[in-house]
């Protein structure tokens, strides 16, 4: 039996705001003798909308009611009302000055995105989206292969690392096709932003808002943004100016990448370029294109083409960010949904712990996370020991149940998130064990890691399962 | 039609054919669980002696099963070619036993006489064979067929590469695939015993193991196992598969137990020529094996070698690329040590070639048997020196599906090598071409799937 | 000359891949007896590569993950590499060994469970009669009568079918998980017991002799090479002889490496609540 969700994603970038629907086909895929494992199927998009430019209200905010209008606008034209949507995932992308009032974006949206919609960003995980999207992922596993995607934006670069589908290393730059701003096509500055200042002055150029770019110089810069992509690809030696235009955190560069895609506003003007750059968009991103296509990284790397560009982000965030659950759970339904749960996972150390002493290792963890004392809701994680017995499963409920007790606010439900299967059997010992008076949500297949925040939807009608989607990082909201 | 005789003084009479039919065969637990077995090896070298001096004609008119009651015996009888048929019904089966060992007569004249030929006459001559007349008896005997690629020719030793997985996984199914094939194995078929007996999954398969055909150009054919009727659906629906399958029975009322008849195996043969990815003629693929007919209780009262024999008989209407049976699948109710495997194992092969057949054999064993993996390769030898078309592998002979015994991937270059076999010529290029085969055995790079993983 | 036999050992070597690999490691000393060997059926198969050279060893392991089968496992010419010869030995023997052994008395007795048996003699004849693995005598029927009560709402039993070793293995951890997952559901179950050379349909036997609503039997499935511990959950609502297979509703592949013995049990009370509550089994038993 199949059952579908619809899920929707939009991404907020710096330059274009974009919106799709998936739908996504849970099948149970166990035979009819087996205890039923439900998967995800199929991903497809359903609906794509045009790419509209994001409206701002100036350079550093976003005008939160117009992309409001916006996206109503897109829903009536795919003619979805918002509550037929059962998960999905807005994104707001791209340099984080333009970040300021995200917040109020995403407030603006809320109820209009479905019920179980979130809010999530932070430039790994918009690196790993624009990476799904771009096909990356899924053609390193079928490849066997390390494949890097880049997806270049107008503000910033996303960079994540797949080998064999799985996301190895990511990295977020300042490099993108808007970074300078003409008023038009003639090329007359309208906007620098600081770190492309600070770049063109180590060159030693500056650039003013105001001054008039040639197409020469445009060249130049573009140059060197190229060459700043071949330095964190490793293609060119490290200099200077690469930790200042990295975002967060560098990449590894200690594996071989076998492949690179481009997705992105920019990755069309690499591929796309015929003669001479322009300034087409009244900016540097066809500039560009064309210096990465006439850099290092196509000729020392393989490139392959991304089956998305310009709406990788968009289709990663409506097709890519869902996951479900483990097909035998256990949860309370008035429990659900949950949203932006903070995650606790235990570490590998205390899972080595004979279970009789898990209680102790929980409850010490909790104190550390709770420093405030505040009691509030939160999800605990584990591995799960392999071939648990009966009796160990007991110990191991009494143990989670005593561990929490101390933080766990009062009408909270009691929140388990086991990567082994186990949390049936798990979810039912906690619910005896509490004589049945809390919520208990407990579920499992699903892998976490400490820090992360988890998104728990309904159950599912058909398929008893629940949509889960982590979140290795969220706004600062 | 004499139905009595003595045997070091003591006289042994039977209730009639059938009966002695049942009591000469070699020993299966099969055939005691039914309650048709000899009582004592006197007693089925007495009805050995009985079957020796029965005449064609008297088995020909002696169906195991009435005519009116049943299609299979229907459909067997109908076909015979009266004309040769006449020309050998007085022999005796002790006569036509000889005259198929002897040297005068050729793999061409047997086939001939193949076509006068009724099931329950292939299965009492196998009846009065030894283990070593099997398999000489059966290697002279070439049946061909085509589907993308030639089967059955002299010289070649083919494989089945059965890819099977716990929970029809594509990435898992993938990688066993891929192995199978740096061993040399998939030319016979390609073929996977679903999970899921639904159209979705068997399409998804299909349409994997056809990406793989095109993307590698390996001339081979692909096949899921499914139930006639899903395979059916999924090739009007588009799915591309190159012969359809179906696990047959001796008795219509077997047929039943399988869901099918001899009507719906004529459409679906009449689909695959209108809409299978194959060349053809051939796009049929039939499994069998003894006692599947007692197991649904649709034998009869008749013995599980001559039931087996009718699968034949039954299989050969409908042109089949690949028949095989699955030995010592059923279990030890049926066959109950390797000793009973073996004699099996060789008997159906002789029993297809003698059915005019493309027939191969799924050497195996469950873990509930008397038998180890010694000994079916033990049956791989004879079986390869007895001109068998297939055998099946899958890794290192543990279907982790199925859960039993079969021979493994690298079974079929040992085999091949010791045997002075080869790989059908289309395959064994590709293989050469793929730098899997060199000068006619594996290369250093062979057994190494993850060549084709890029 | 020297250099000659050199080399050509060498490539003979190489060409053995991983055996040969293993001849020119000079670290790997032979264990000295007062050492413990380690245990070649420990191993994971899956995160075994025995292919000593591969053209993509990431892409293979990780492929290797997605599947049980014994793939990866190299060659000597074109035969297998002793240490995958041994291992498939022992696991073969393990199999054979879960069927062909007697579910023990010590594991009846320290659970606490009435033992009855069919109408087979030994393990032999109920290998090669499967009817006789279905009927109960005179005595054990008395016996089952005697011990436990009629009319329960959920019969539980335990049977060795095809696999001892599964039934020891799991079958405990099953039952509690499912008694409790029951009471959670305010569902109280009837006495346990023990049934050797037990084939599934005897339940329907044992369905007509003690009235339960719902008859549920943890047995042993048929041993694989590599699940030699897998057990099934066989149930139905209200079974009687000579019904429909249709009527039987199953879990099966429970064990360490399918679906654990504890989540199983779960899972299985859930199933039977649905089963008394639609008074239905099988196929006929909706979602």
């Amino acid at each position: 039996m199949k059952e579908h969700i619809l899920s929707v994603g939009i991404d907020i970038g710096t330059t274009t705001t974009q919106l799709v629907f998936s739908r996504l086909t849970l099948e149970n895929t166990a035979s009819m003798i087996s205890i039923p494992r439900v998967e995800i199927i199929a991903k497809e998009v359903v609906f794509q909308s045009a790419i509209h430019f994001t409206p701002l209200r100036s350079q550093s905010e976003i005008d939160e009611h117009k992309v409001r209008e916006l996206i109503e606008q897109e829903y009536r034209s795919a003619g979805i009302t918002p509550d037929q949507v059962q998960t999905g995932a807005v994104i707001i992308t791209g340099e984080a000055a333009r970040k300021k009032n995200a917040e109020s974006v995403l407030r603006t949206l809320s109820g209009l995105a479905g019920e179980f919609v979130v809010a999530t960003a932070g430039p790994a995980l918009e690196g790993i989206i624009a990476g799904k999207g771009a096909g990356a992922a899924q053609e390193s596993k079928k490849r066997g292969a390390t494949i890097a995607n880049l997806d270049i934006g107008g503000g910033t670069t996303n960079i994540a690392v797949f080998r064999n589908g799985d996301v190895i290393d990511t990295a977020c730059l300042d490099i993108g096709g808007r970074l300078i701003r003409c008023k038009d096509e003639g090329g007359e500055v309208a906007y620098v932003a600081d770190k492309m200042r600070h770049l063109t002055r180590t060159m030693n150029l500056v650039i003013n808002e105001g001054q008039s770019l040639t197409k020469a110089l445009s060249e130049k810069i573009a140059r060197r943004m190229a060459g700043i992509l071949e330095e964190v690809l490793g293609v060119s030696p490290a200099s200077q100016e690469l930790p200042f235009m990295l975002n967060d955190h560098d990449l590894k560069r200690d594996y071989r990448i076998d492949y690179v895609s481009f997705s992105g506003g920019v990755a069309d003007s690499i591929n796309d370029i015929r003669g001479e750059a322009d300034f087409q968009y009244g900016d540097l991103g066809k500039f560009l294109g064309k210096a990465i296509a006439d850099s290092r990284i196509p000729q020392q790397l393989k490139i392959l083409k991304a089956v998305e560009t310009i709406r990788a982000t968009v289709v990663g965030a409506g097709s890519h960010t869902t996951d479900i659950s483990g097909s035998t759970i256990s949860v309370s339904p008035s429990a659900l949904p949950l949203k932006n749960i903070p995650v606790l996972k235990l570490s590998a150390e205390d899972e080595a712990l004979p279970v009789e002493a898990w209680g102790e290792a929980i409850r010490k963890k909790m104190q550390w996370f709770n420093l405030e004392g505040e009691k509030q809701q939160m999800a605990l994680a584990f591995k799960g020991p392999d071939n648990l017995g009966f009796h160990e499963v007991e110990t191991l409920a009494a143990g989670v149940i005593k561990g929490m007790e101390d933080v766990l606010c009062k009408d909270c439900p009691l929140i388990v998130v086991i990567e082994r299967d186990l949390a049936k059997v798990m979810g039912q010992t906690l619910l005896s064990q509490l004589g049945f008076k809390k919520d208990v949500i407990c579920i499992d297949t699903i892998k976490v890691e400490n820090g992360d925040y988890i998104d728990i939807g309904r159950e599912l009608a058909e398929s008893n399962v629940v949509p889960v989607i982590v979140k290795t990082l969220v706004l600062n909201y | 039609m004499r139905l009595k005789t003595v045997l070091f003084g003591v006289t042994y009479e039977f209730q009639d054919l059938n009966d002695v039919l049942a009591k000469a065969n070699e020993e299966k637990s099969g055939d005691r669980l039914a309650g048709l077995a000899a009582e004592t090896i006197t007693e089925k070298i007495a009805a050995k002696e009985v079957l020796s001096n029965v005449t064609l004609n008297d088995l020909r008119n002696n169906p195991a099963v009435p005519y009116e009651l049943d299609e299979v015996t229907r459909l067997d009888q109908d076909r015979v070619n009266e004309r040769i048929f006449n020309e050998i019904k007085g022999l005796t089966v002790a006569e036509f036993r000889e005259w198929l060992l002897c040297y005068q007569t050729s793999g061409g004249d047997i086939l001939r006489v193949s076509r006068g030929l009724t099931s329950e006459i292939v299965a009492a001559v196998a009846k009065l064979m030894s283990n070593l007349d099997l398999v000489y008896a059966a290697n002279k005997i070439t049946v061909t067929a085509h589907c993308n690629t030639t089967i059955g020719e002299p010289g070649v030793l083919a494989f089945r590469l059965q890819p099977n997985h716990t929970t029809d996984d594509l990435d898992g199914i993938r990688i066993s695939l891929f192995e199978g094939l740096s061993y040399g194995s998939g030319d016979a078929v390609i073929g996977l015993n679903p999970v899921n007996d639904t159209v979705d999954s068997l399409s998804n398969i299909l349409k994997m193991f056809q990406e793989i055909k095109e993307t590698y150009q390996i001339p081979t054919q692909n096949c899921v196992l499914g139930h006639v009727t899903t395979q059916m659906e999924a090739v009007k629906k588009g799915a591309p598969a190159d012969m359809i399958f179906q696990s047959i029975a001796g008795s219509e009322k077997g047929n039943s137990a399988f869901g099918l008849n001899a009507a719906m195996l004529s459409e679906a043969r009449d689909l695959m020529l209108k809409e299978g990815t194959a060349t053809g003629p051939n796009v049929m693929y039939f499994e069998t094996g003894q006692g599947s007919e007692l197991s649904s209780d649709s034998h009869h009262g008749v013995d599980q070698v001559t039931m087996e024999a009718r699968c034949y008989g039954f299989a050969r209407l409908f042109d089949p690329f690949l028949v095989n049976t699955v030995v010592g699948f059923i279990g030890p109710e049926y066959l109950y040590d390797s000793k009973q495997v073996i004699r099996a194992g060789l008997e159906d092969h002789f029993m297809g070639k003698l059915s005019s057949i493309s027939m191969g054999v799924d050497a195996c064993y469950t873990n509930h048997m008397k038998t180890d993996q010694n000994d079916i390769e033990n049956l791989a030898v004879l079986l390869g020196t007895a001109g068998c078309s297939y055998l099946i592998t899958v890794p290192q002979g543990d279907d982790i599906m199925l859960n039993y015994q079969s021979l493994g991937y690298h079974e079929a270059a040992a085999l091949r090598g010791l045997l002075n076999k080869r790989p059908i010529p289309a395959f064994e290029a590709w293989l050469e071409k793929m730098g899997i085969y060199e000068n006619g055995q594996l290369s250093k790079i062979a057994g190494d799937a993850s060549i084709f993983i890029r | 000359m020297d250099t000659k036999i050199k080399r050509l050992i060498a490539e003979v070597l190489s060409e053995m891949g991983g055996a040969g690999a293993a001849c020119s490691d000079e670290s790997s000393a032979p264990a000295t007896s007062d050492t413990q060997p380690d245990d070649l059926t420990v191993e994971n198969l899956k995160e075994q590569l025995l292919v000593p050279d591969p053209a993509n060893r990431d892409a293979y392991l990780k492929a290797k993950g997605t599947t049980v089968s014994r793939i990866g496992i190299w060659r000597a010419g074109p035969r297998y590499l002793t240490e995958s010869l041994l291992r498939f030995s022992a696991d073969h023997a393990i199999a054979q060994f879960a069927v062909f052994h007697n579910v023990s008395e010590a594991f009846v007795k320290e659970w606490g469970l009435l033992e009855i048996k069919t109408k087979c003699v030994d393990k032999d004849q109920f290998l090669t009669n499967p009817d006789l693995g279905r009927e109960l005598d005179e005595e054990n029927t008395e016996l089952l009568r005697k011990h436990c009560p009629g009319k329960a709402r959920v019969q539980i039993y335990i049977a060795d079918g095809l696999s001892s070793t599964a039934v020891e293995t799991n079958a405990k951890d099953t039952y509690l998980a499912l008694v409790q997952g029951l009471k959670g559901h305010g569902i109280e179950v009837g006495t346990p017991f023990f049934m050797r050379y037990a084939r599934v349909p005897a339940m329907d036997k044992i369905s007509e002799i003690l009235n339960p609503e719902v008859v549920v039997v943890l047995i042993g499935e048929r041993p694989g090479l590599a699940t030699g511990e897998s057990m099934s959950c066989y149930m139905a609502y209200s079974p009687k002889v000579g019904m429909p297979e249709a009527n039987r509703t199953v879990v099966s592949n429970i064990h360490r490496g399918g679906t654990p013995a504890v989540e199983a049990g779960a899972h299985i009370a859930d199933v039977v609540k649905k089963m008394l509550d639609q008074k239905a089994s099988g196929l006929a038993l909706k979602k």
